[in-house]
């Protein structure tokens, strides 16, 4: 009896699961691209999956999306991909969770003659091409470029003279490292501004905070900070009202959250960096869509990026 | 007797639900029942199974580990630094293994000489492992190593995946152990009635100490397949994988009660979970449904559990 009981509520749930499936019978006419992103619990890849979604439904094409859990977890990534090889899909677009991580997964779909595209965040190339691996395209936002146009603006507003800091992200994410070398790169052209004090606050808000507080112990004459997300960038905000100097010193920030954006309307903060990601999830389908076909793509396509500011 | 049957017929309930749940995906999509398809469950699974192993002897025994993930963590950066300092493969994978062992030896030594609830000691190493882990990789991940090493994750013998072996490899040991010698008669012991295991003369903290140092132990040995796999030591391994690892037992029959328990159900649990996340990902169903699928699967193997328990007494 309890038996019976046991298996008819395991097949209940997943019969609910199929259900919620009916009409997308794997088989079923038209090609499949999966699109596998880091996680759900972000809203950048639920706007990466609307993009990808919409750009199916005109091409006719059957999308599976699917993310782990947890941002971090590459590895039930890797059993996402090893499942949808198995599942025999055409195209596999994947938001590596790990740089380096995410190449034997790449190498499985690679034996299986299924191409691979990634999405917003780059695969470790030096090491892809020493595990005899490769990817069809890259489709992101070119970090360099918005770290540069960060810069740029604040040497504008600064009229190309003053003192400022950075908070950087964890040394060694290819992210951060990107964006602030495309800052260094702007800041370069303006021999009047000095970076006075450059330090990670590891992507976190209450870092931003204590960090840039002893900044602002040590250099007072700061003028202006851009942090390479806006998490720190709020730290950063909160630290200047806690001095009673809002508005005073520029802040920069990228990603454009949505509290960044309300700083941005109150004042506190002066700019972020839009990325696209439903952008993003559109191309990423698109471009596979074209592999299907048979056409060759682009290895690296650049997503639009582009600042946000009062 | 009837306990006898009841043991027996549980242990058949849920090798036949794992089956149930193998026949809908199997009518549902062709690509489920391959033998490629199988053997890569198989895979994906051993991981888990092989922490499971673990958490069913510190389950059986009345405890609770929730530091297998941040041990897991730790064991594999030092692993990996051990190897990346040059290290031959063996004694990296010792130091490995050590490594795994001590963590569990000081959360045993907590509980038994300590007197800690296992849930706070084990939560304590949850953080320290973690941190540690942290710190001797400075945060980052540790990655790229020698073919040798990798054929742990991705070699064959005879076909089948080397961490299959090594997986079917434990289990039957751990059977062994738990149905055969002292330390699984003395597990049973101590989680059924711990003064009574005591006044009949177990060395109760000997081997409640020893218990725990063999979850560490598998632990490492999970992170001996997870850095191989995933050519990399990432110090944010694991997180949350003491949940799937105590779900895999419970799945499988073991009561969190302590006193109850085989490990030959809790690999046929962490197969239910490994062909659930399988069969789900093939059909394409939502990731968040998914989630949802998996927690219900869990709560009716436990509702169930306790239903069986109530008749037996």
């Amino acid at each position: 009896m309890k038996k019976i009981l046991k298996i008819s509520a395991i097949a209940a749930a997943v019969a609910v699961a199929g259900a919620c499936q009916r009409g997308e019978k794997s088989g079923a006419a038209g090609p499949t691209v999966a699109l596998v992103m880091k996680t759900l619990n972000n809203p950048f890849f639920m706007d990466m999956q609307q993009g990808a979604e919409g750009a199916a439904r005109r091409l006719g094409i059957h999308l599976i999306s699917q993310a782990a859990e947890r941002e971090v977890d590459v590895e039930k990534q890797m059993q996402i991909i090893e499942n949808l090889i198995q599942r025999q899909v055409g195209v596999i677009c994947v938001s590596p969770s790990g740089s380096r991580e995410i190449i034997p997964a790449i190498l499985k779909a690679n034996r299986a003659g299924i191409p691979v595209i990634a999405v917003d965040t780059r695969v470790d190339s030096a090491a892809l091409q020493q595990a005899g691996g490769e990817i069809a395209a890259f489709v992101g936002s070119d970090n360099v470029q918005g770290g540069r146009i960060a810069g740029e603006f604040i040497a504008d507003k600064l009229n190309g003279r003053g003192k400022i800091a950075v908070l950087e992200g964890i040394p060694g994410h290819e992210t951060g490292d990107a964006r602030l070398r495309g800052f260094h790169s702007a800041i370069r052209q303006n021999p009047g501004i000095e970076i006075a004090a450059s330090q990670t606050a590891n992507w976190e808000r209450d870092q931003g905070y204590n960090v840039f507080q002893n900044i602002l112990q040590s250099h007072p004459g700061i003028e202006a900070v851009f942090a390479c997300n806006d998490m720190m960038a709020l730290g950063a905000v909160e630290a200047i009202a806690a001095i009673g100097r809002t508005g005073e010193i520029l802040v920069v920030g990228f990603d454009a959250v949505t509290d960044a954006q309300q700083a941005i309307r109150r004042g506190a903060m002066h700019g972020t960096i839009a990325q696209n990601p439903a952008e993003m999830g559109r191309i990423a389908v698109e471009r596979a869509s074209d592999l299907l076909q048979g056409k060759t793509i682009a290895k690296n396509i650049p997503v639009k990026i582009e600042l946000i500011s009062r | 007797m009837k306990r006898f049957i009841l043991h027996y017929g549980r242990q058949f309930g849920t090798l036949i639900g794992l089956f149930v749940l193998c026949l809908i995906f199997w009518i549902l999509t062709p690509h489920f029942l391959t033998l490629a398809n199988l053997l890569n469950i198989a895979q994906q699974t051993s991981i888990n199974a092989i922490i499971a192993v673990g958490m069913t002897f510190v389950i059986i025994s009345a405890g609770i580990d929730l530091s297998v993930g941040s041990i897991l963590a730790f064991s594999g950066v030092v692993l990996a630094g051990a190897l990346h300092a040059g290290a031959p493969l063996p004694l990296a994978l010792i130091t490995g293994m050590i490594t795994g062992g001590l963590c569990g030896l000081v959360n045993g030594l907590l509980i038994s000489l300590g007197r800690l609830p296992p849930f706070i000691a084990t939560l304590g190493m949850m953080s320290v492992a973690r941190g540690a882990a942290l710190m001797f990789s400075n945060g980052r991940p540790v990655s790229g190593f020698s073919e040798p090493f990798r054929f742990i994750a991705n070699g064959e013998l005879f076909h089948i995946p080397f961490p299959v072996i090594l997986m079917l490899a434990i289990y039957l040991i751990a059977h062994f152990v738990l149905q055969r010698t002292k330390l699984g008669r003395y597990t049973y012991a101590i989680g059924g009635n711990e003064e009574a295991a005591f006044l009949s003369g177990i060395n109760v903290k000997l081997y409640k100490t020893l218990v725990y140092v063999l979850c560490g132990l598998l632990s490492a040995v999970a992170a001996v397949i997870l850095t191989a796999r995933l050519n990399s030591a990432q110090p944010i391994a694991g997180i949350m994988y003491e949940l799937d690892a105590i779900a895999a037992a419970v799945i499988g029959g073991t009561s969190l009660i302590g006193g109850v328990g085989s490990v030959a159900t809790t690999l046929v649990g962490a197969f239910i979970m490994g062909v659930l996340r399988n069969g789900l990902n093939i059909l394409g169903v939502s990731s968040f449904i998914q989630q949802t699928v998996i927690g219900s699967v869990i709560i009716f193997a436990v509702l169930i559990d306790m239903a069986l328990k109530k008749k037996g007494k």
